[in-house]
């Protein structure tokens, strides 16, 4: 994938999403986490048009769902009781506690899910494989998933021509077939793993210190990027120090409105979580303008 | 001075008594192109392996072999994987890392070379190949040959001054191959790289070639310029290397008592000059063109003939054997169809090439006629009846790759199983390993056997099980010409004294046209053509033997191997 935060050298978008984690977690108030939540919904459907979104917005669903109807009926630190259900008082802290646990919990999976459509596992073997044995260890082993499935794939086939079937016949016939089968695969890479280390010593693998190819610049603008997004980051934290971040459910329950300085931190904490959004934008304005 | 130079070169593999190189002295000078000829077998990929330090096998050698006036075994390590390249014969198992860019720059990063630096590097080679739209791929979605040229590619990063290539298009369809082969002409035109390149593929490799090593059981038989070398073996009459030849020259060769070196042709152009000279008119016999030979033919039977017509009958009384009705195939749901509401219909006792380009779905097609892949839509109907979930006992499936056969430890096993499952008497596995030759390998490991006899194990293994029909999926993969040759016999022989229907896809078009009884073509998922052999190759421009494109338009009796062309045409010599 080209354009948005792909533009900038891995580090940029990794340093936003872990200080993004870092204020989703650290933000409790409906008011906030909402934003959060909303804005990095709008980045997924500014990326793909909402086909990730679209898979795993069932999973996102039920798991703040349990949250937020479960929450509400075991917490029972409050005093502002709401109504009684089946006996037991229900709390409006302990209403507002679910809330933002669902809230927390869908923002954190929504941030993972974008996350994973701009670090890819490159970039991040780039940020974290300093050290090229480790690097190259990972990427051969990243290659060699696909042809093991290959591979598992078309000795199924032709076994199944043979009458060895792993998915037909009784239990005992299938395990030993299947048995077979790995074993054969196993022998199988092994031979075909035999070449590949002959052409990678060809290519003079093990003479002498590796290098490693960095396919990314860090530019001018990266740096730019990261010092803004550090400052703001560095702002919002300042503001959950200062409990602004955060509704106070006790001893007192503080309005759930935002009132005075809150509003200026929900404007830092959306300028955060916007910078994709943003960079987006300025990208399509960019081209409508360049016409 | 000699870029590399062998010297009495002897090489024995451990526990092998005969040599695999025996007395081996030839010299390379910087700048040639050298193609090394020869049976498998007969000592070529030994040889390339002990050019390149790094995967010399371990056995007994004596001689030396020097590179660049020093002894190869002096070369520093970083130096020796910079100077001399290698290109293996398999596309999928030289590649390392997954993606296409990584591949490019590893031989770089292995000798510490800085980022700036190999930035150069791919920029100027990437832009050379052409692969700016695979940098970001992953290497294991690309196509055979685009594998093939990222493992050029990644060896030429390196900037190598010698390029050692092992049967590099082996594996790789015609069109692939010539790819690949005019990237190679390239490279030792306009960058002045040595190649050494051993190659079956004749029609390809010869004309490139500036010299040519012809090997046969260790030893050097010829080395020479490619017309020198064929000169040679036509003075003397000697008939075992006839398969290794260019077809031209070989047509040249049938038609010509006294061959003068200097007018031998090598490629298509060369023999349709050398034609252009000649009268050719039809055999009388009191045949017509149409119908030319009737029994003379028995390695290209597949000009209308009694048999065909008798074939024919036959056709329309009985029911075909094995019957694709509208299939419809695709691997994944949002993936386009591999097969396209395809129909075929093959009958009892032919023999049926299906020929078309990589990716237009043949090996699918060969899978979904052995009832190994369930169509989405359409019916595979075999003996009248519908194929359901089990594929039937009495198909017989050869794959592309025979390893893929072997569950078992040894070949033994192999047949074991075969003979359980198709309750035959082991009296007919005596018949059948004798028919092969095969009974010395019984008791060796699959893996351990080479291509030609892998296969014909797993034949071997099929026939126990006395299927009706046989399915080959690409028979002539990494077999050497000879073999080859033989191997088209056998399955000949299968068919008209067994009655073994034969089915094979193939890339192989001289194959094809020597061993089918009908041909029929796909593209795009669809049979988009059929016919017999020889009005079928004959009608095609590019898909056709070389001896076809000879002849096309050339104003002679079309024909598509030599043999055809002496039992088809007399030749008077045209003055002019």
């Amino acid at each position: 994938m080209n354009g948005g935060m792909n533009t900038f050298h891995p580090a940029v978008p990794f340093f936003f999403y872990a200080g993004g984690a870092v204020l989703i977690m650290v933000a409790r108030h409906p008011v906030f986490l909402a934003t959060i939540l909303l804005v990095l919904i709008g980045h997924s459907l500014v990326m793909d048009r909402g086909r990730t979104l679209r898979r795993w917005w069932g999973a996102i669903v039920l798991m703040s769902g349990f949250f937020l109807v479960i929450t509400p009926l075991v917490n029972r630190l409050g005093t502002h009781i709401l109504f009684y259900f089946n006996g037991r008082p229900v709390l409006e802290e302990a209403v507002y506690q679910g809330v933002m646990t669902a809230l927390s919990l869908a923002a954190l999976l929504v941030l993972f899910l974008n996350y994973n459509q701009v670090i890819t596992a490159e970039k991040f073997l780039f940020l974290f494989g300093k050290l090229p044995q480790w690097a190259l260890v990972a990427t051969l082993a990243v290659r060699f998933v696909p042809e093991l499935q290959r591979r598992l794939g078309d000795i199924q086939t032709v076994q199944r021509a043979r009458g060895l079937s792993v998915t037909a016949g009784p239990l005992q016939a299938r395990l030993k077939n299947g048995l077979a089968l790995v074993q054969m695969l196993l022998t199988l890479s092994l031979e075909e793993a035999l070449q590949t280390a002959d052409s990678m010593k060809a290519r003079g693998y093990g003479t002498g210190k590796r290098s490693q190819y960095n396919p990314y610049r860090f530019r001018p603008a990266d740096r730019l990027a990261l010092l803004f997004l550090a400052a703001v980051f560095g702002l919002a934290l300042f503001g959950w120090r200062l409990g602004d971040l955060v509704l106070t459910l006790r001893p007192v329950l503080e309005p759930v409105f935002l009132h005075g300085r809150e509003w200026f931190y929900l404007f830092v904490v959306g300028v955060y979580f916007g910078f994709p959004l943003f960079i987006e934008g300025r990208e399509a304005w960019r081209w409508r303008s360049w016409k | 001075m000699a870029l590399l130079e062998v010297k009495d070169l002897w090489f024995t593999y451990p526990e092998e008594k005969r040599p695999a190189l025996a007395d081996v002295s030839f010299a390379v000078d910087a700048g040639e192109f050298v193609a090394l000829c020869g049976p498998s077998g007969s000592g070529k990929s030994t040889l390339l392996r002990l050019l390149k330090p790094e995967i010399s096998p371990y056995g007994r050698r004596s001689g030396a072999i020097f590179y660049d006036g020093s002894p190869l075994a002096d070369i520093p390590p970083a130096r020796c994987a910079r100077d001399i390249g290698f290109v293996f014969q398999d596309p999928d198992n030289q590649i390392a890392m997954d993606r296409v860019l990584g591949e490019l720059v590893f031989g770089l990063e292995n000798l510490g070379m800085d980022t700036g630096m190999m930035r150069r590097r791919v920029a100027e080679i990437v832009h050379f190949f052409g692969l700016e739209p695979l940098l970001d791929r992953k290497t294991h979605e690309l196509s055979g040959g685009q594998k093939q040229m990222v493992n050029l590619a990644a060896v030429l990063m390196m900037e190598p001054r010698i390029l050692l290539l092992d049967e590099p298009t082996a594996q790789l369809d015609p069109v692939s191959a010539k790819d690949f082969f005019n990237m190679l002409r390239r490279m030792n035109e306009e960058l002045g790289i040595t190649v050494l390149i051993a190659e079956h593929r004749l029609e390809d490799v010869w004309p490139l070639a500036d010299r040519v090593i012809m090997l046969e059981d260790g030893r050097l038989r010829h080395v020479g310029k490619p017309r020198e070398v064929i000169g040679k073996l036509f003075a003397e009459g000697d008939v075992s290397f006839i398969d290794y030849l260019p077809r031209a020259s070989v047509l040249y060769r049938q038609f010509t008592v006294e061959a003068e070196r200097e007018r031998i042709p090598i490629t298509v152009k060369e023999a349709k000059r050398w034609l252009a000279g000649l009268t050719v008119v039809e055999k009388a016999e009191g045949r017509s063109i149409k119908d030319p030979c009737v029994n003379e033919c028995p390695d290209s039977e597949n000009a209308a003939s009694a048999g065909r017509f008798k074939a024919e009958a036959r056709r329309r009384r009985e029911a075909p054997v094995l019957e694709a009705r509208a299939v419809r195939f695709h691997y994944r749901k949002n993936d386009p169809p591999v097969l396209n509401h395809l129909s075929l219909k093959i009958d009892v006792g032919e023999r049926l090439a299906i020929v078309g380009g990589n990716g237009t779905g043949k090996s699918t097609l060969i899978k979904t006629l052995a009832g190994l892949l369930t169509p989405q839509s359409g019916t595979i109907w075999f003996k009248g009846k519908k194929i359901k979930s089990e594929p039937p006992e009495a198909i017989g499936y050869l794959p592309q790759n025979p390893k893929l056969f072997f569950m078992e430890e040894t070949v033994e096993d192999a047949y074991r199983h075969a003979l359980e499952r198709g309750g035959t008497s082991p009296a007919l596995l005596e018949d059948y390993l004798n028919f092969f030759e095969i009974g010395h390998l019984t008791a060796r490991h699959p893996y351990d056997l080479s291509d030609g006899e892998l296969q014909k194990v797993v034949l071997v293994c099929l026939l126990l099980e006395r299927p009706d029909v046989l399915l080959i999926d690409e028979p002539t993969k990494g077999l050497d010409p000879a073999v080859k040759k033989r191997f088209g016999k056998l399955l000949k022989t299968l068919n008209q004294e067994e009655g073994l229907t034969v089915v094979f896809v193939t890339h192989d078009i001289e194959f094809a046209a020597q061993v089918a009884t009908r041909c029929a073509m796909m593209f795009r998922g669809e049979i988009t053509a059929e016919g017999d052999p020889h009005a079928f190759f004959t009608g095609n421009a590019f898909y056709t033997t070389a001896v076809g494109r000879i002849t096309r338009g050339a104003g002679v009796p079309e024909v598509l191997t030599p043999e055809e062309a002496k039992k088809r045409w007399l030749v008077a010599k045209d003055g002019s």
